[in-house]
């Protein structure tokens, strides 16, 4: 494994950076701009940037990506005017949405109506600080880094229901009770599904999980945690067959009624934000994050970039994935998914665990070998 | 034993099939809109094309716009002013009231020729004008290009429809047969004046105004004053367009069944 990170890169440039301007600059203002302070606090920013960067790109595109999908799943082509194949048409919608006069009602609660989709959608942005996308491009190195991205991914309940409240809308109010309760619902064998790789892989640091499925994915032996996880991703990113908090048949828009302009960008962006991470998690904790395929040449795989764009691609489809369960299925009811939820999902993800744990018992995945943890 | 309807719906009583059926029919979709989905991209293609000729079932030989899908296409008129006879039906029968009838030159200077002028702001291509039409001189035809940046370009005047005649676009050929209207314009003698508006203005001169006796004065009575005329309409001939029945002054003809 590599020890650069996206951050120790980002301090080497602003470090760079500095350096050659303080040589050109007289004295006191030499040393002010060398500070190490100053390097940190910049590179930390530069961080963030390339990080907001990257991700906005990614869910820009991922909407893209999920249009022209759904189009061949409907029969029709999607998106296919502005740019490329229609690459950026999204972009344009998103001008048009910043573009936009943002207003709320008259009624609605200031700080609550301002503050609820911000904090979703940064609350939605941080979990990128954490995952890491390659072996040499990881934005750090922290041990607890799956629950930490877990932790703040659980966040978004409280936030999607501060915003439907202070909406003062009936109908955002449902959709904020909705919204929470189906999260906390689904939190739990999601999680359950997560300790089942947890006990496997022996770590909670997602590098060292995918470190350890560099010669067999977890999605074989772990398959019955890999279900769980999928629906409960999908009953999380509120996304059909579970968008019952936006049920647009019953309730207008759900929570983001009476959002408009930038506001519901910043839900939109947020909302495909959460999905791009619920596929980074997936192909991280069961499809070996950025290891390759065996049947790639071994000259393949040496490719500066070879690693991320395994990753990328496996995100893709897993993202693929989720629309086409999208284009498949009819909305379930809200009993229906409470009743999966705890009645099913659980149990489920029990069993899930105690696989788990007969295989580390066992001391092989069998029939797919050994893990790099379990010794032989 | 078992009744096989009973089966078949017990086999889908499994829920992992709830999932796993409607997956595979929207992954056969997917598979067969990636060679080609059935959207035609309209402002570079267009249905017209020949690379559509058997997607819209047209047999070769045929011109652009004959066809299966073609055949009940309902887009702009064409109007045949020559053939027009100005009775109003389309009008009467235009259920969004778009349908004005304006005068066209050409027809004698006391009793102008009025022709259908269309609005296709108002319009919804239901077709009914041209199954009103008697004479078969409004007809629907597959022209579907509408656009224009003026409001006031939207309506169009009997000689726009007319050049769109002359241009001989596929006509819309199949006329809805509507049940024969078997009514027939009947008259109320004692209210009639005689007045030869109806025979005037019947667009088929099926009316015609005969000699009726001048009844001898009894005593103490007047004989009204009135023309001796009254008009006799020729069924086979009357378009049922209710032209008389508008212009008479006195409302003595009316609508009715002589059997």
């Amino acid at each position: 494994m590599s020890s650069a990170t996206l951050y120790s890169v980002s301090y080497f440039l602003v470090n760079y950076v500095l350096t050659h301007i303080g040589s050109v600059l007289p004295a006191p203002l030499n040393a002010w701009i060398t500070n190490g302070d100053l390097v940190t606090g910049l590179a930390v920013l530069v961080f963030g940037a390339i990080l907001l960067g990257a991700s906005m790109i990614n869910t820009i595109v991922l909407i893209w990506w999920e249009r022209k999908l759904l189009g061949r799943f409907m029969d029709r082509r999607g998106a296919m005017h502005v740019g490329y194949a229609g690459l950026l048409q999204n972009f344009a919608d998103g001008f048009k949405l910043f573009r936009k006069n943002t207003f709320r009602p008259r009624e609605a609660d200031w700080l609550g109506f301002f503050s609820g989709p911000t904090a979703y959608l940064v609350t939605s942005f941080v979990i990128f600080g954490i995952l890491p996308i390659s072996s040499g491009w990881n934005s750090g190195v922290l041990p607890l880094s799956l629950l930490l991205a877990l932790a703040i991914f659980s966040f978004a309940p409280l936030f999607i229901f501060v915003s439907a409240w202070s909406s003062n809308n009936k109908y955002s109010l449902m959709g904020g009770m909705r919204s929470a309760a189906q999260m906390i619902a689904y939190e739990v064998p999601l999680l359950l599904a997560v300790v089942a790789v947890v006990i496997v892989s022996g770590s909670f640091d997602l590098t060292t999980i995918v470190y350890e499925q560099q010669n067999y994915w977890f999605w074989g032996p772990l398959f019955l945690a890999l279900v769980v996880f999928v629906a409960g991703m999908l009953a999380e990113m509120e996304r059909i067959p579970f968008d019952l908090p936006e049920a647009e048949a019953e309730l207008v828009e759900g929570w983001n009624t009476e959002y408009g302009g930038m506001l519901f960008a910043f839900f939109m962006l947020a909302d495909y934000l959460r999905a791009l991470v619920g596929s980074i998690l997936v192909v991280l904790l069961f499809l070996g994050g950025w290891t390759m395929p065996t049947w790639v040449p071994s000259a393949a795989t040496s490719f500066p970039l070879a690693g991320i764009f395994w990753f990328m691609v496996k995100t893709y489809l897993v993202f693929g994935l989720f629309v086409w369960i999208r284009a498949s299925l009819p909305r379930v009811r809200t009993d229906q998914l409470l009743r999966v939820g705890w009645n099913r999902m659980i149990p489920l993800s029990l069993c899930a665990v105690f696989l788990a744990a007969a295989l580390v018992l066992a001391k092989c995945v069998w029939p797919f070998g050994c893990l790099p943890s379990m010794g032989v | 034993m078992s009744d096989p309807v009973t089966a078949t719906e017990k086999s889908s009583d499994n829920p992992i099939l709830w999932v796993a059926k409607p997956m595979v029919t929207a992954a056969r979709q997917f598979a067969k809109s990636l060679v080609r989905p059935s959207t035609v991209i309209y402002p570079y293609e267009r249905l017209e094309d020949p690379k559509f000729r058997d997607q819209v079932r047209i047999e070769s030989g045929k011109p652009i716009g004959v066809g299966p899908i073609w055949d009940n296409y309902r887009g702009v008129h064409a109007l045949n002013i020559a053939t027009c006879i100005s009775c109003n039906l389309c009008a009467f029968s235009c259920p969004d009231l778009c349908i004005e009838m304006v005068t066209v030159p050409g027809g004698d200077p006391k009793h102008p020729k009025k022709c259908p002028q269309i609005d296709y702001g108002k319009c919804s291509y239901c077709g009914f004008c041209s199954d009103a039409c008697p004479e078969g001189c409004l007809t629907m035809t597959t022209r579907y290009e509408l656009s224009v940046t003026k409001r006031s370009e939207m309506v169009y005047s009997p000689q726009k429809m007319f050049g769109i005649y002359e241009q001989k676009l596929p006509m819309h050929p199949i006329r809805v047969e509507r049940p024969a209207n078997e009514d027939q314009i009947l008259l109320e003698p004692p209210l009639c004046i005689g007045c030869n508006a109806c025979a005037r203005d019947c667009p088929t001169q099926c009316i015609t105004m005969l000699d009726i006796p001048k009844p001898e004065a009894k005593a103490g009575e007047k004989v009204p004053k009135r023309i001796w005329k009254e008009p006799v309409v020729n069924d086979s001939d009357c378009v049922r367009c209710g032209t008389c029945i508008n212009v008479c002054p006195k409302e003595c003809l009316f609508w009715g069944n002589r059997k």
